[in-house]
C-alpha cells in the first residue's frame, strides 16, 4: 500500500505559505484572496505549532463551541478542512488516503471526510490529536470519532443535540452538554477554564457573525461583487475560526473591500448572466471550477447554504452568560438546519434563493452523504415550486478527484446553463424576450 | 423435513398478503387507526395504549424494484428507505393512518420527510432518539416521549392515561419474555425453530395485534415442547447486520447444512430482550427501556457494547460463525466493521461479510460465499490447533 503521496501537516503549512506568497503577485483577483490564504495558512499552521506553544490540538466536527477551544488553548482541526486542503495541495493525496482506509474494511460508501481521517490515521499520517470532539448536529458519521478514538487511543467526547432545539428542556440539556464538555477538556488538560477569557472570545465571535450578516448583503447586491477566488473566505472564518481576531480581522478586510466594490460599480464579472447557489460547496477537488463558471457562462456563485445564518442571527442573548449565548448560537449555526428535517433545509434554501436573486441551485450529491441523498429531490422540487429555480444535482465525492471527472462536471454545467437560460422563468427574471 | 408448526402456520396466514394483510383488513374493519413506525426508538406501548395498531414499515420476502422511489431518495442512500418509499409510491401503504419515526439515522429521517412532503398522512411524528446511553439521555428521551404522548393524544381527542400504558407495558413485556424464551431454546444442540422460522415470528410481532401475537407465541412454544422438534445440522451460525426482512434469504441459506441459531438485528435479539420495569411511573419506565434497557445498537455513538454483545451471544449460542449482512450505504455498520472483525477474531469467532441490498434474493454468488466461508469453517474445526469458539 503506498504511502508516498500522503502529505504531513507541515509539508500543508509550507505548501500554503508558498501559495499565499504567490497570489500576492497575480493580477485581477480581489484584494482579499492573499488575506484568505494568509488566514487558511495561519488555521494549518496554529494545528501544526501547537504542541510547541503549549496548547492542545482536538480534531472535531461540526457544530462545535470553539469559542470555548480557543479560550481554553485548544486548536481546533476540522476534519472536512483537511480533506479539502490536502485536495488543494496535492490531488493524489486524498485518493490514498481512501484506499487506505478500505484497505482496513471500513466501506468505500461511507463520508470521504471520515475515510480521510481514517486512512490517514491508519497510515500515521493524521495531525497530532489530543482528543476527538463532535455532536450529533452533523451526520452518522460522528460514530467514527469514537470508533477511531477507541483504536487510535485518542480520548472523545459527543455533545448530544436534541433533535427539537427549543423546548425549555432541549436548551436545558444542550447548556448542559456544553459544561459536560468543558468538564472534559478541563480534566484531559489539567486547566481551569478562565470566564473572563471565554467572555472575550464569545464577544469576538458575535462580531463575526454581524460581519457576515453585514457581507451577506454585499454579496445580494446586483450585480455581485463577490469573485470566486474570495467565495470560500466567509466559510473558512465563520466555520474554522470564530472566536479569534484573525477571522474579525479579516471578514472586516473582506466586507470593506466589497462595500468599495459595490460604491465603485465593480462586479464579479462584467456581464453577470446567472447567479448560483450553493449546498455543500462546489466539488473541493476541483476549486477552480468557480472562476471556470464565472468566466465560461458569467456564472457567480452567490450563496451557500452552509455559510449563511438564517434570519437576524442575534444569539448574544446576555453577554455575562457566554455558556448560555454560545449554545444558543450552536443551535442556530449555518449548517444545522441538515439535522433538522429535509422541509427545514428546503425552506432554507428557497430563503436565500430570495434574498440572493439565484437563477439556479447546484446541489453536491455527495456520495457517501446521506443527508444529500435523501434531500436533494424534494429540495429541488420546493425550489422549483416556490421560486421557479432550477436545480443540478452533480453525483459526485467532493473530495475525491477520482469518483467524478471534471470534464463530466463541465458536461453537465454547459447543458444545465443552457436549460436555464432558454426557461421561461429567467426570461421573466431577467425581463429578456 | 421438520413439521411445520400450526401456530407460525397462523402467524403467516395473519401477516399475509404484505403488507396489508387479513389482521391489518380485520382492524381496520373494526373502525380502528394503523399507526406505521420503521425504527426502533418509537415505543409501540404508547400507540397501543392509544388504541391504535403499530404496524413496522418495511419491505418483505422479495426485493423491490425502486426506480420510482429514485425519483425522490438517491440510488446512494440505503436500500431499506429507498424500498419501504417504493411500497408506499405503489399504494402499499395506504391503510395507514399515521407514521411515526425517531431521529435515529439520517436516513430515517430523510424517508420521514418525504412522507411529510409527498404524502401528508392525517397523524406524523418524529422523536428524538439518544445516541449516547446515560441518565440525561433518558431524561431528554422522556420530555420528547411525554410530547409525543400528548400530540398522539390530541390527535385523537383523548388523553392517553397512565393505566393504559402500564397495561400496553405488561401486554408487551410478556411478548419479549415469550420471545426470549424462543431465543432460549435455539441455545439448544439442535433448535426446534430454523432461523428462518424464528425472524418471521419476530416480524410477525410488529406487524400483528400484539395480545393475538402473545396468544400465538404461547401456541407455539406450546408446540415446541410437545412436538420435540429438533432442527440437526453441521454448523451453528449468527446473522448480525442490517435488519433482513427477507427470510426467504435465511431460509435459502439453511438449504446448506447450517442453521441460523442468533442473530444481532434490531427485529431480532433487541426485540426480545430486556423488560419494560412494571415498578416506575409508565413513561419513566419505557424512557428507561429504550435507552438503557436494550443491547446496544448500531446506531449508538459508542459501539463498545455492541461489539461486546456480539460476542457474547456468539458464545452463549455456540455459533461457528458470524455472517454480517451490511446493507449497502448504512454508515453505521461501516464505522463497526474493522473493530468488529478483530474482536470477534480476539474470540476466535470467524465472521463473514455480505455487502447486500435489503431485501436482495439469495443469489448464486452469495451461495459461493457462503459455501467457501463453511468450508473454512469446517476446516478450522478438523485442524488440531483450530480457532473454533469453545463449546
Amino acid at each position: 500500500m503506498s504511502t508516498d503521496n500522503l502529505i504531513t501537516a507541515e509539508e500543508l503549512a509550507k505548501q500554503i505559505k508558498m501559495a499565499a506568497e504567490g497570489i500576492k503577485k497575480k493580477p485581477g483577483l480581489m484584494k482579499s484572496t492573499a488575506g484568505y490564504m494568509e488566514l487558511v495558512h495561519k488555521y494549518v499552521d496554529r494545528i501544526v505549532t501547537a504542541k510547541e506553544k503549549g496548547k492542545w490540538v482536538a480534531t472535531h466536527g461540526t457544530q462545535q463551541p470553539l469559542e470555548i477551544y480557543e479560550a481554553m488553548d485548544v486548536v481546533g482541526l476540522f476534519i472536512e478542512f483537511w480533506g479539502v486542503i490536502s485536495d488543494v495541495v496535492k490531488l493524489e493525496a486524498v485518493p490514498e488516503a481512501l484506499s487506505i482506509s478500505a484497505s482496513t474494511g471500513t466501506p468505500g460508501e461511507v463520508c470521504s471526510f471520515f475515510r480521510n481521517m481514517d486512512g490517514l490515521m491508519h497510515a500515521g499520517k493524521w495531525p497530532h490529536t489530543d482528543f476527538l470532539l463532535y455532536a450529533t448536529s452533523s451526520c452518522d458519521n460522528v460514530k467514527a470519532y469514537h470508533t477511531l478514538g477507541r483504536r487510535y487511543g485518542i480520548p472523545s467526547f459527543g455533545l448530544e443535540r436534541p433533535y427539537y432545539p427549543y423546548t425549555p428542556q432541549a436548551m436545558e440539556h444542550w447548556k448542559n452538554e456544553h459544561k459536560r464538555l468543558i468538564a472534559f477538556l478541563e480534566e484531559k488538560t489539567g486547566k481551569k477554564l478562565d470566564y473572563d477569557r471565554l467572555k472575550e472570545t464569545v464577544r469576538l465571535s458575535y462580531r463575526l457573525t454581524e460581519l457576515v450578516l453585514e457581507i451577506d448583503k454585499l454579496v445580494a447586491h446586483v450585480p455581485s461583487p463577490m469573485s470566486a477566488e474570495c467565495f470560500g473566505g466567509v466559510l473558512v472564518a465563520m466555520r474554522l475560526l470564530p472566536g479569534t481576531q484573525d477571522a474579525v480581522d479579516y471578514l472586516t478586510s473582506l466586507r470593506d473591500e466589497l462595500q468599495e466594490r459595490v460604491d465603485n460599480g465593480i462586479a464579479a464579472v462584467k456581464n453577470e448572466r446567472f447567479r448560483v447557489m450553493w449546498s455543500c460547496f462546489t466539488p473541493f477537488w476541483d476549486p477552480s471550477l468557480l472562476g471556470y463558471m464565472q468566466q465560461k457562462y458569467g456564472a457567480v456563485s452567490v450563496c451557500e447554504v452552509l455559510a449563511r445564518w438564517r434570519g437576524e442571527a442575534k444569539w448574544m442573548l446576555d453577554p455575562d452568560d457566554p455558556l448560555g449565548n454560545l449554545a444558543y448560537k450552536t443551535q442556530n449555526s449555518p449548517g444545522n438546519c441538515q439535522y433538522s428535517s429535509s422541509i427545514d433545509w428546503a425552506g432554507q434554501v428557497v430563503d436565500q434563493a430570495r434574498q440572493y436573486k439565484a437563477d439556479a441551485a447546484i446541489f453536491n450529491n455527495n456520495w457517501g452523504c446521506k443527508q444529500a441523498s435523501g434531500l436533494g429531490p424534494l429540495v429541488r422540487d420546493e425550489l422549483m415550486r416556490q421560486c421557479n429555480v432550477p436545480s443540478l444535482n452533480l453525483n459526485c465525492d467532493v473530495i475525491d478527484s477520482t469518483f467524478t471527472s471534471r470534464a463530466e462536471v463541465e458536461a453537465q454545467l454547459d447543458g444545465f446553463f443552457e436549460m436555464i437560460e432558454a426557461s421561461k422563468a429567467y426570461k421573466e427574471r431577467r425581463n429578456l424576450k | 423435513m421438520n413439521t411445520p408448526f400450526k401456530a407460525l402456520d397462523e402467524m403467516n396466514r395473519l401477516t399475509s398478503p404484505f403488507p396489508e394483510s387479513v389482521a391489518v383488513k380485520d382492524w381496520k374493519k373494526a373502525g380502528r387507526k394503523v399507526i406505521g413506525w420503521y425504527n426502533p426508538y418509537v415505543p409501540e406501548e404508547i400507540i397501543h395504549a392509544a388504541g391504535m395498531l403499530p404496524f413496522e414499515v418495511t419491505g418483505d420476502n422479495e426485493p423491490v424494484q425502486m426506480q420510482g422511489a429514485e425519483r425522490y431518495i438517491f440510488s446512494n442512500s440505503c436500500s431499506k428507505i429507498r424500498t419501504c418509499w417504493q411500497l408506499q409510491l405503489d399504494g402499499k401503504y395506504k391503510f395507514l393512518d399515521g407514521l411515526v419515526s425517531s431521529s435515529m439515522c439520517d436516513q430515517d429521517k430523510r424517508l420521514y420527510s418525504l412522507w411529510e412532503y409527498y404524502n401528508k398522512l392525517p397523524y406524523l411524528d418524529l422523536i428524538y432518539a439518544p445516541r449516547k446511553r446515560d441518565e440525561e439521555a433518558v431524561k431528554l428521551y422522556l420530555a420528547d416521549l411525554e410530547d409525543f404522548r400528548d400530540r398522539l393524544s390530541l390527535s385523537q381527542l383523548r388523553r392517553i392515561p397512565d393505566r393504559d400504558l402500564a397495561d400496553s407495558i405488561q401486554t408487551y413485556n410478556r411478548g419479549r419474555e415469550l420471545m426470549k424464551q424462543l431465543y432460549e431454546l435455539r441455545k439448544r444442540d439442535h433448535p426446534p425453530v430454523t432461523g428462518a422460522e424464528a425472524v418471521e415470528v419476530s416480524k410477525a410481532a410488529a406487524r400483528l395485534p400484539r395480545e393475538r401475537f402473545n396468544e400465538l407465541m404461547e401456541q407455539l412454544l406450546d408446540e415446541i415442547q410437545r412436538t420435540g422438534r429438533e432442527i440437526k445440522k453441521a454448523m451453528r451460525l449468527m446473522i448480525i447486520g442490517g435488519d433482513l426482512h427477507n427470510t426467504n434469504q435465511i431460509a435459502n441459506l439453511e438449504t446448506l447444512d447450517v442453521v441460523v441459531v442468533a442473530d444481532e438485528m434490531d427485529i431480532g435479539i433487541r426485540r426480545a430482550w430486556g423488560q419494560v420495569d412494571t415498578t416506575l411511573p409508565p413513561m419513566e419506565a419505557l424512557a428507561r427501556y429504550y435507552v438503557l434497557g436494550r443491547p446496544v445498537d448500531k446506531h449508538n455513538w459508542i459501539s463498545d457494547g455492541r461489539l461486546e454483545f456480539i460476542g457474547e451471544m456468539a458464545e452463549q449460542y455456540k455459533v461457528d460463525g458470524i455472517v454480517s449482512e451490511d446493507v449497502r450505504f448504512c454508515t453505521y455498520n461501516g464505522w463497526d466493521r474493522f473493530d468488529l472483525k478483530k474482536q470477534m477474531d480476539k474470540r476466535g469467532i470467524p465472521i463473514l461479510v455480505l455487502d447486500v441490498e435489503y431485501g436482495e434474493n439469495w443469489s448464486g454468488q452469495m451461495k459461493l460465499r457462503v459455501e467457501a466461508f463453511l468450508e473454512m469453517l469446517q476446516n478450522q474445526a478438523k485442524a488440531p490447533t483450530g480457532k473454533s469458539p469453545k463449546k
